[in-house]
């Protein structure tokens, strides 16, 4: 299609933020939940951080765990733009959109592209709470801007494999049915303890869990100060999931449009 | 040039259900085409495929001068869709909804505006333009999707059973605006529906669509005279029924009636029913009751399947 798919893309995006504005049940979770999280952690757990091997000296808890709660927050609402893709081709908005001369494409981008947005205005609003509480991150600007960064890349990837089960079932009901993945993927991770201090099996998959590849070099960022080498370690894992989920969405997206037409 | 609408035995299946069967349509500029049916006799199949969100099996069909399968996007661009169940997010309000379908036809910000005030005047929306969907009632929302469809003032406009669950005050106005759209603009409109007295109101030429199969086509007044002379029904005192009887068949066939009754196909058509009384009224009939039925489409339909549009066999 030769169009310029930028108003397209821009429009559509303003229709799926607007839609989850309107929503606040879908995203006051993502807020809510790792705050309360992050409060009970730093509260019972401050003295986690003097334990024998605690990798971090004279951190707060509340540091160590900004981060994880940022990633927490942000996944939380990362079904958000899948679930709400799934609603359109359930209740045949979407027919709306393929019988007008929309380019294909947009209806994709648009919802990663709120996915990007919602995660930096999560990111920010839980970082910004969370430093009004006394969290301390040590690198400043460059460690807060990549850690809004990170955790908006992270939503794009985690919902871009959300899209795809939206395109592939249509169906609201089985996007959220993924979302206790999500749930357990944070937890059985570096998110809320160091994998030096676990043991056995949880160790085990916690080392091996992509989102401890992620935090910890994010959680480096946020305690010892900013470093390129961390930013593209956490960036190098986000992209890597991201190319998968995108490559599978647009799969999907064929498939779907070719079962039409 | 060639009808905005032209399909040639197309056919789509799914698994070993036929939904559309070898159908063979031909609109003409301006007209407004009513496709009618019972549920699941294939009409929304058909508009799916005309309006390129499923392909056929077999068969073509062109759109505003071009192949609903080969050229799809040149497609999109000249039809206006408004799908039953009225799709629409009840999340954004009606002024929302106008301004992103302007800019997914790519109608520059000025213009799209101004198209969004005048269509939402059209409609009668004006005053409910900044409300969410989701308080429409259901007339508001079939008005909404009406104007939503007409953005881009499409060269022809598919509307899929616009007004199925409206209430009757609903229905007649979407008719008024439909009707209004035909004559200011000229648009053609292809309108499925299960309602037989929408597809008398509204169409000029209608095509009966059932098991997937066109069984009747044409005006709504042909098909319907094509059906055979209007029933004429006549109650007379219980003594006055064998003269009644004797009279009455000089003027048709006799038809099946209740006791008292006396019921003939009028062959001369409804004019004639004046002779009729008159000769009653010579022969000295007392006549308490008159009623005469043209053939309705109803008819037309159950002539051409052996059952009743509206519930039961004839």
């Amino acid at each position: 299609m030769n169009q310029n798919i930028f108003p397209q893309v821009m429009k559509l995006s303003h229709r799926s933020i607007l839609g989850m504005i309107r929503q606040p049940q879908s995203w006051a979770p993502g807020l809510f939940f790792p705050l309360l999280l992050a409060a009970v952690y730093a509260s019972q757990f401050s003295k986690a951080v003097t334990i024998e091997g605690f990798p971090f000296q004279d951190v707060s808890f509340l540091d160590f765990v900004l981060p994880a709660c940022v990633i927490q927050g942000v996944l939380f609402g990362s079904t958000n733009s899948a679930s709400d893709l799934a609603a359109d081709i359930e209740n045949s908005f979407m027919d709306r959109l393929l019988a007008s001369p929309v380019s294909r494409g947009s209806i994709l981008l648009s919802r990663l592209a709120s996915a990007f947005i919602y995660g930096v205005t999560q990111a920010v609003v839980l970082i910004a709470i969370l430093v009004l509480f006394g969290a301390n991150i040590a690198g400043g600007a460059s460690s807060i801007i990549s850690l809004v960064f990170i955790a908006a890349l992270l939503s794009v990837s985690m919902g871009s494999f959300g899209i795809a089960v939206a395109l592939r079932t249509g169906s609201q009901e089985v996007v959220q049915s993924t979302f206790p993945l999500i749930f357990v993927a944070v937890f059985v991770s570096s998110a809320f303890f160091p994998v030096q201090l676990m043991d056995g099996w949880y160790g085990a998959i916690a080392r091996k869990n992509p989102l401890t590849w992620v935090i910890d070099p994010t959680r480096r960022m946020v305690i010892h100060g900013f470093s390129w080498t961390d930013l593209g370690q956490s960036l190098g894992i986000i992209l890597a999931i991201a190319s998968i989920g995108i490559a599978m969405s647009i799969r999907q997206l064929r498939k779907r449009l070719a079962r039409a037409q | 040039m060639s009808a905005p609408i032209e399909a040639e035995e197309l056919s789509r299946s799914f698994g070993s259900l036929v939904a559309v069967d070898s159908i063979n349509l031909s609109v003409a500029s301006g007209e407004v085409f009513g496709f009618l049916g019972p549920n699941g006799a294939g009409k929304s199949t058909a508009v799916r495929m005309l309006t390129t969100l499923l392909k056929p099996s077999s068969g073509t069909a062109r759109v505003a001068g071009f192949d609903i399968a080969k050229q799809p996007s040149a497609v999109r661009r000249k039809i206006g869709v408004a799908l039953q169940d009225a799709a629409i997010d009840p999340l954004m309000t009606g002024n929302e909804l106008l301004r992103l379908q302007c800019v997914l036809h790519g109608l520059p910000k000025r213009s799209g505006l101004k198209r969004c005030g005048e269509l939402l005047e059209r409609v009668g929306l004006t005053a409910a333009g900044d409300r969410r969907v989701g308080t429409y009632s259901g007339g508001m929302r079939r008005r909404l999707d009406l104007a939503l469809s007409l953005v881009h003032q499409p060269e022809v406009l598919f509307l899929d059973e616009p007004t199925t669950g409206l209430d009757p005050t609903s229905r007649m106005a979407l008719w008024e605006e439909v009707r209004n759209l035909n004559k200011d603009l000229g648009t053609t409109v292809f309108l499925t529906t299960q309602y037989l007295e929408e597809a008398d109101q509204l169409a000029e030429r209608i095509a009966i669509i059932d098991d997937g199969k066109i069984v009747r086509e044409g005006s709504p007044a042909s098909l319907k005279s094509a059906v055979g002379a209007p029933t004429l029904r006549i109650d007379v005192s219980e003594p006055d029924v064998l003269l009644a009887r004797k009279v009455m068949t000089q003027f048709g066939q006799e038809r099946p009636a209740r006791r008292n009754r006396i019921a003939i196909g009028l062959v001369s058509g409804t004019t004639g029913i004046t002779d009729v009384l008159k000769a009653l009224d010579d022969a000295g009939v007392e006549i308490h009751h008159v009623e005469l039925d043209e053939p309705s489409l109803d008819d037309v339909f159950a002539d051409a399947t052996g059952r009743r549009l509206e519930g039961g066999q004839v």
